[in-house]
């Protein structure tokens, strides 16, 4: 049974859809790649599951409703590393961290996460009373998986995590994902127009097309799939 | 000397109250981002309700106690039933309502208690010789009593923000209010306890003033409070706590002073004072002397 199951999911902003009916799963520990031109309802994907808007359709995890109140989806075990890296940019890094625990009551727990976390990204541990904005962007995008990753999901959601940043920088956080991956049996639902990167970190791949599912497969299939490949890779 | 003393110490009596005010102002702009217009109507309802318990032969600290709670269940019922429906729709509607709360309350008030003068009564002792002299000038205790509680209540929402995880929440809501709300803060339960908090500080500025006012406790007596408060919390940027109380400082002594000293001004001319900052301000620095660089969405 998968973690995270969607099936006909219709969302949007308005009285405008966006997603029209799109079906989805996650397995447990996967790592699932996103993909999709500007426009194609990746971002849409994630806020409706993240409960940023409202949605239609089932969303299950465990086989179970997926409540449509963000706190509640946090607390079901899903984490959303948003767009833009939605850094708190005048608190310190340590208490954006702390923020990202705002659902748990275990204060051993979450100081010794801190203290994984900041290992880690060390970084963060080296800049823990900065103010957050004073990060640079690949800084930033660590502190959001870092504070998204404080919740313990089970299933981390990340929009477009290499939006803006150096391709060296890109690379060093999806090694770091995928260690998380690997080690914490964290799923990962990644959305991305990096579809390269992305794709080596892949289980099973969906294509995104206006808003419907184009094709799914593992990512070898999409590579020897020449249609897709020439239409959506761009080799 | 003296004379110099005194308005001093009345400018810092007055700033003290108008720092108050802007506290107030301050916590919910850095929660909704809007100027609460009816902040200080808030404040004259709740202060009000505490004369009226005193009549009611309640000990006056009882009955501020009462006013706080009062002030902290009125800031968050207005934010639950007023404002939060309005403001999916846009900014300008929550000014609307506030400036509606602003009439609104104020005619509620009259209607409840009558537009006569009241006595509020002060908590502190306040007979003719309760004072200490310093350098010859009057330090009564009243006036004391209410720089104290500015300085309590600065102690106290200091740790609240620092050190506690409701204030944790909120300083991440006035940051970012979508990240606080992936991370599982209830965006909407700290919204409202903002408001809370800003109704219960309001009332503070309310119950110690009016027994130091000529005016003591009527229908406008707490219009140019407001508009002073305004003038500190803009002075200070709108969202600093810090920025509020040397905002609120500097405009009372400011004011005693041009009062005392620039004979055109007198008594009557007051009001302009702080008018004529609020216009300073905004042409001068538009976000404040403590404010930062976020566009101030009034």
């Amino acid at each position: 049974m998968s973690l995270l199951s969607i099936r006909d999911l219709h969302a949007g902003y308005g009285s405008a859809d966006v997603l029209h009916g799109i079906s989805m799963d996650v397995d447990a520990g996967q790592v699932v790649v996103v993909l999709g031109a500007n426009g194609a309802g990746k971002t849409t994907t994630m806020r409706a599951i993240a409960g940023l808007i409202g949605r239609r359709g089932t969303v299950e995890l465990d086989g179970k409703p997926l409540g449509k109140r963000p706190e509640q989806v946090v607390g079901a075990g899903i984490s959303l590393v948003p767009q833009g890296r939605g850094t708190l940019g005048q608190l310190t890094v340590m208490d954006n961290l702390r923020v990202g625990a705002a659902l748990r009551d275990d204060k051993d727990g979450v100081a010794s996460d801190i203290e994984r976390w900041t290992e880690v990204f060390p970084v963060l541990g080296r800049r823990s009373h900065q103010i957050a904005g004073s990060l640079s962007g690949g800084e930033q995008q660590m502190l959001a998986v870092a504070r998204a990753l404080m919740s313990r999901p089970r299933l981390l959601l990340c929009d477009e995590p290499s939006l803006g940043l150096a391709p060296i920088v890109v690379q060093e956080l999806f090694d770091t994902l995928s260690q998380i991956n690997k080690a914490d049996g964290t799923a990962l639902l990644i959305v991305e127009q990096n579809a390269e990167l992305a794709m080596d970190l892949a289980d099973t791949v969906y294509l995104l097309d206006v808003g419907t599912i184009a094709a799914t497969g593992t990512p070898a299939e999409f590579r020897s799939d020449d249609a897709v490949r020439s239409a959506y890779l761009g080799y | 000397m003296e004379l110099f003393l005194e308005r001093l110490i009345t400018g810092l009596t007055n700033g003290s109250i108008y720092a108050l005010l802007a506290l107030a102002l301050v916590v919910v702009f850095r929660g909704t981002g809007t100027l609460n217009f009816a902040q200080g109507e808030l404040a004259l309802f709740t202060t009000f309700f505490a004369w009226w318990l005193t009549t009611e032969s309640i000990p006056v600290w009882i009955a501020i106690i009462a006013s706080l709670i009062a002030g902290f269940v009125l800031g968050a019922l207005i934010e639950r039933l007023l404002i939060r429906p309005v403001q999916r729709r846009n900014d300008m509607a929550v000014l609307i309502v506030a400036l509606g709360l602003f009439t609104g309350l104020n005619s509620l008030a009259g209607l409840i208690w009558g537009s006569e003068t009241k006595i509020m009564p002060s908590p502190f002792p306040n007979g003719i010789d309760d004072f200490v002299s310093v350098g010859g000038a009057r330090l009564y205790f009243d006036a004391l009593g209410v720089v104290g509680a500015l300085v309590a209540l600065m102690i106290v929402l200091t740790l609240l923000f620092r050190y506690t995880r409701v204030g944790l929440h909120m300083r991440a809501v006035a940051d970012n209010a979508e990240s606080a709300t992936l991370a599982g803060v209830r965006t909407s339960r700290i919204l409202a306890i903002g408001w809370g908090l800003s109704g219960a500080i309001g009332a503070l500025a309310g119950v110690l003033v009016t027994p130091l006012s000529p005016q003591q406790l009527g229908l406008t007596s707490m219009f140019h409070v407001f508009i002073a408060a305004s003038a500190a919390a803009l002075f200070g940027g709108l969202d600093s706590l810090t920025g509020a109380v040397v905002g609120g400082i500097t405009i009372g002594v400011l004011e005693a002073m041009l009062t005392g000293y620039v004979s055109f001004i007198g008594g009557s001319l007051q009001q302009t004072s702080a008018l004529f900052i609020i216009v300073a301000i905004l042409f001068l620095r538009p976000n404040g002397l403590f404010g930062t660089k976020r566009l101030v969405r009034v």
